[in-house]
C-alpha cells in the first residue's frame, strides 16, 4: 500500500489551470522529484498537498486516509511535513527554539521536545549553532535548519520546496547528503529542484510538470532522454546549471 | 570548570542558588520580578502618604494589565489594540454583581474574569472566521471599543452615561472596601503574583513556543503543525481573562466605572500598551518594569504640569513615550537584557 497518494488533483486560480489533473504514488523511503520550467505548477501542486491550497478537484491520501483540505497543521500532525521554498525562520527565536517548534508536534513535554530538537540538530551538523538567533544566520544555514525544523516533526514523508536553490556546490552536497540520511531513516521525500545535478543524483523517480500537466514520469536516466521533456525544460536548464 | 571537590560544599550550593536565580534570562527576569514584587510589598514601611501610595497600587495593577497585553501583542503579535474593553467586561461584571445581585467582588473579580475570557472567545471567533488579521484585527478591535461605548452608554441596566458606583458603606473586608491602602496594595500584588506566573507558564511551555512561532511566522508555524486559530484564541482568552479581573478590582478600588472614562482608547493607551511598549513588549520583564516606570512618570508629567495650559501635560508625556520608543526599541527589558549577558555570560556547562 502506498504512503502517499495523489489522485488528480487540479488547482485552478481564476481562469489559469495552475495544476491539471495531477497524480503521484510514493512509497517509504522514496526519493521522488518533481521538476519542470518555472510556473509549471510545482509549488501550486506542493500546496495543495500540504493543504496550503484548496483543491479544485482530485484527492490526496495519506497512509489509505483521505487528507485533501485538511489544515496544514492536521496534515504535519499525520506525518507530512513540507519546507517553503522562500526560508522562513522564527528569526526572533534560536536556532533550538525553531527546531523545538517542530518537535512539539507530538510531545507537549519541555524536555522530550528538548531533546528531540538536539537530536535533530546534530542530525543535520546544526549542533553548534543551537543558541544563535535564527536572524543573522547565512543563507545555508537557514535552509539547513528549514529542513531541521520538518524532521522534528517526525514526518513519514517531507515536501522539500528547492531546499537546495541559492547554495554554494560545496553546500549543496551536503544537503543532499542529508537528503540521503534521511530517506535512509525511511523518510520518503518530494522534492522541487531546479539544480538537476541534485535531481540526477537523489531520485529514484523524476516527474516532469509543465504548463500544469504531467508531461513524463520515470527513472532519471529515462526521463533526460524524453524528447518532449528536453523540449520543454531540459534543454535550456542544462546551460543554466553547467 | 573547576574540579568539584564536594557536591555540598558551601561554594557550590551557592552555584546552584545562582543556577536557580539566575541561571538563564528567563529566571533572572522571573527573579527580577519578584524583587520588585518584595519592593512593593514593604514600601508601606517607608510611605505614608496616601497619594504615592495610590501610585504603587495603579503601577502594581497596571503592571498586570501590561502582562496580559503582553501575552496577546507581545508573545503573539497579535494587534489587539482596543484590549481595554476586557477591562470594561470585568469592571461592570464586578461592580453588577456586587451591586444588583449582592454577589461579593472576591467571587466577583474572578467572575469579571470569565465574563472578559468569554468576550475574548467571541472576538477571535469572529475575526478568525473572517481571516481578520494584522491591521484589520486592530481595526475591528477600535471599531468594537466604540460600538460598545455606545452600547453601554444607552444600557440603564449598567448605568447608561452615568456608569455605576460603588455603594459606600462602612470598611468591611467581605466587600472590600477598606479606609487605608495597604489592603488594596496587597490585593494588587497578589494578582500581579498571579499574572507573573501565569506569564512565565505560558512562555516557558509548549504553548509559549508555539504563540512566539505564531508571531514570527503564521504559515510556517502551521507547516510545523501548529493550529494557529486555536492558539490564538487561547492566547486572547488569557489576556482577556487577566485584563478581566485587574478591571474587577480596579472598579472596588477606584469605586465606580463609566463608560466614556473605559471605552477610551487615550486611556487605552496610558495604561495598557505604554508600560509593555517603554518596558519591552515580547519579554517577561517588560510589562512589569514598564508599569513601574510609566505610571510615576505620568503622574509626575500630569502633576507638575497640572496648572499650565490644559494638554500641556499630554504633549510631554507623549514625547516621552516616543523617545523612549526610539531610544530603546526592545525597551527597558531589552537593556536589561544586554547588561545580563556582559555580566554573566552563563557557561555552556552549567546551562
Amino acid at each position: 500500500m502506498a504512503l502517499l497518494e495523489v489522485q488528480n488533483i487540479t488547482k485552478r486560480f481564476g481562469g489559469l489551470v495552475a495544476v491539471h489533473e495531477f497524480n503521484l504514488t510514493m512509497d517509504q523511503g522514496q526519493i521522488v522529484a518533481l521538476i519542470g520550467p518555472n510556473g509549471a505548477g510545482k509549488t501550486t501542486a506542493f500546496n495543495v498537498i500540504a493543504g496550503y491550497y484548496k483543491a479544485d478537484g482530485g484527492k490526496v491520501l495519506l497512509n489509505s486516509r483521505e487528507i485533501t483540505n485538511l489544515r496544514p497543521d492536521q496534515i504535519c500532525g499525520l506525518g507530512l511535513a513540507r519546507t517553503f521554498q522562500v526560508v522562513r525562520p522564527f528569526a526572533g527565536i534560536s536556532v533550538l527554539d525553531n527546531v523545538m517548534v517542530g518537535a512539539y508536534a507530538h510531545t507537549s513535554d519541555v524536555k522530550i521536545a528538548r531533546a528531540k530538537a538536539e537530536e535533530v540538530l546534530e542530525l543535520l551538523g546544526l549542533q553548534r549553532m543551537t543558541n544563535q538567533l535564527a536572524k543573522g544566520l547565512p543563507i545555508a544555514i537557514r535552509k539547513r535548519l528549514e529542513i531541521a525544523r520538518a524532521v522534528a516533526t517526525d514526518p513519514q514523508i517531507m515536501l522539500l520546496d528547492e531546499a537546495m536553490a541559492g547554495l554554494r556546490p560545496m553546500e549543496a552536497d551536503e544537503v543532499i547528503g542529508m537528503v540521503r540520511k534521511l530517506s535512509d531513516k525511511g523518510i520518503a521525500i518530494l522534492l522541487v529542484e531546479h539544480v538537476m545535478k541534485v535531481v540526477m543524483s537523489l531520485a529514484d523517480r523524476i516527474i516532469v510538470l509543465h504548463h500544469g500537466e504531467m508531461i513524463a514520469e520515470g527513472e532519471p536516466a529515462d526521463v533526460v532522454k524524453n524528447l518532449q521533456v528536453i523540449e520543454a525544460y531540459l534543454g535550456e536548464a542544462n546551460n543554466v546549471t553547467s | 570548570m573547576t574540579t568539584q571537590v564536594s557536591a555540598k560544599t558551601s561554594p557550590n550550593s551557592l552555584r546552584n542558588l545562582l543556577h536557580i536565580l539566575i541561571g538563564d534570562w528567563d529566571r533572572t527576569q522571573l527573579s527580577i520580578s519578584f524583587l520588585l514584587v518584595a519592593l512593593m510589598a514593604i514600601s508601606p514601611l517607608f510611605i505614608s502618604s496616601p497619594y504615592y501610595m495610590g501610585i504603587i497600587i495603579l503601577a502594581c495593577l497596571y503592571a498586570v494589565i501590561g502582562i496580559s497585553w503582553n501575552i496577546v501583542a507581545g508573545f503573539t503579535g497579535q494587534l489587539l489594540i482596543a484590549h481595554i474593553i476586557f477591562l470594561a467586561f470585568g469592571g461592570y461584571t464586578t461592580i453588577v454583581l456586587l451591586n444588583t445581585f449582592r454577589i461579593m467582588p472576591w467571587v466577583g473579580i474572578p467572575l469579571g474574569g470569565v465574563v472578559a475570557a468569554l468576550a475574548g472567545w467571541v472576538i477571535a471567533l469572529i475575526t478568525l472566521r473572517y481571516g481578520l488579521k494584522m491591521d484589520y484585527f486592530a481595526l475591528f478591535t477600535i471599531a468594537l471599543l466604540v460600538a460598545l461605548r455606545t452600547l453601554f452608554l444607552k444600557w440603564d441596566f449598567v448605568g447608561g452615561a452615568v456608569g455605576m458606583y460603588l455603594r459606600l458603606a462602612e470598611p468591611s473586608v467581605p466587600k472590600m472596601i477598606f479606609a487605608t491602602k495597604p489592603p488594596y496594595l496587597y490585593i494588587a500584588i497578589s494578582l500581579l503574583v498571579f499574572g507573573i506566573l501565569v506569564q512565565y507558564q505560558v512562555y516557558r511551555s509548549k504553548m509559549g513556543k508555539y504563540l512566539i512561532a505564531i508571531r514570527e511566522d503564521e504559515a510556517a508555524a502551521a507547516a510545523l503543525g501548529v493550529n494557529t486559530s486555536k492558539y490564538k484564541t487561547i492566547a486572547v482568552m488569557i489576556g482577556a481573562a487577566l485584563a478581566g479581573m485587574s478591571g474587577g478590582f480596579y472598579v472596588m478600588y477606584v469605586t465606580f466605572i463609566d463608560p466614556t472614562g473605559v471605552f477610551n482608547l487615550g486611556v487605552n493607551v496610558e495604561i495598557i500598551m505604554a508600560g509593555p511598549i517603554i518596558g519591552g513588549l515580547g519579554s517577561l520583564l517588560g510589562p512589569i518594569l514598564g508599569a513601574l516606570v510609566n505610571k510615576p512618570i505620568a503622574e509626575l508629567v500630569r502633576g507638575s504640569l497640572a496648572e499650565s495650559r490644559s494638554g500641556i501635560s499630554l504633549i510631554v508625556y507623549g514625547l516621552f513615550l516616543i523617545t523612549s520608543i526610539m531610544v530603546m526599541p526592545k525597551g527597558l527589558a531589552g537593556l536589561c537584557h544586554s547588561l545580563y549577558l556582559r555580566l554573566y555570560r552563563p557557561n555552556k556547562n552549567i546551562e
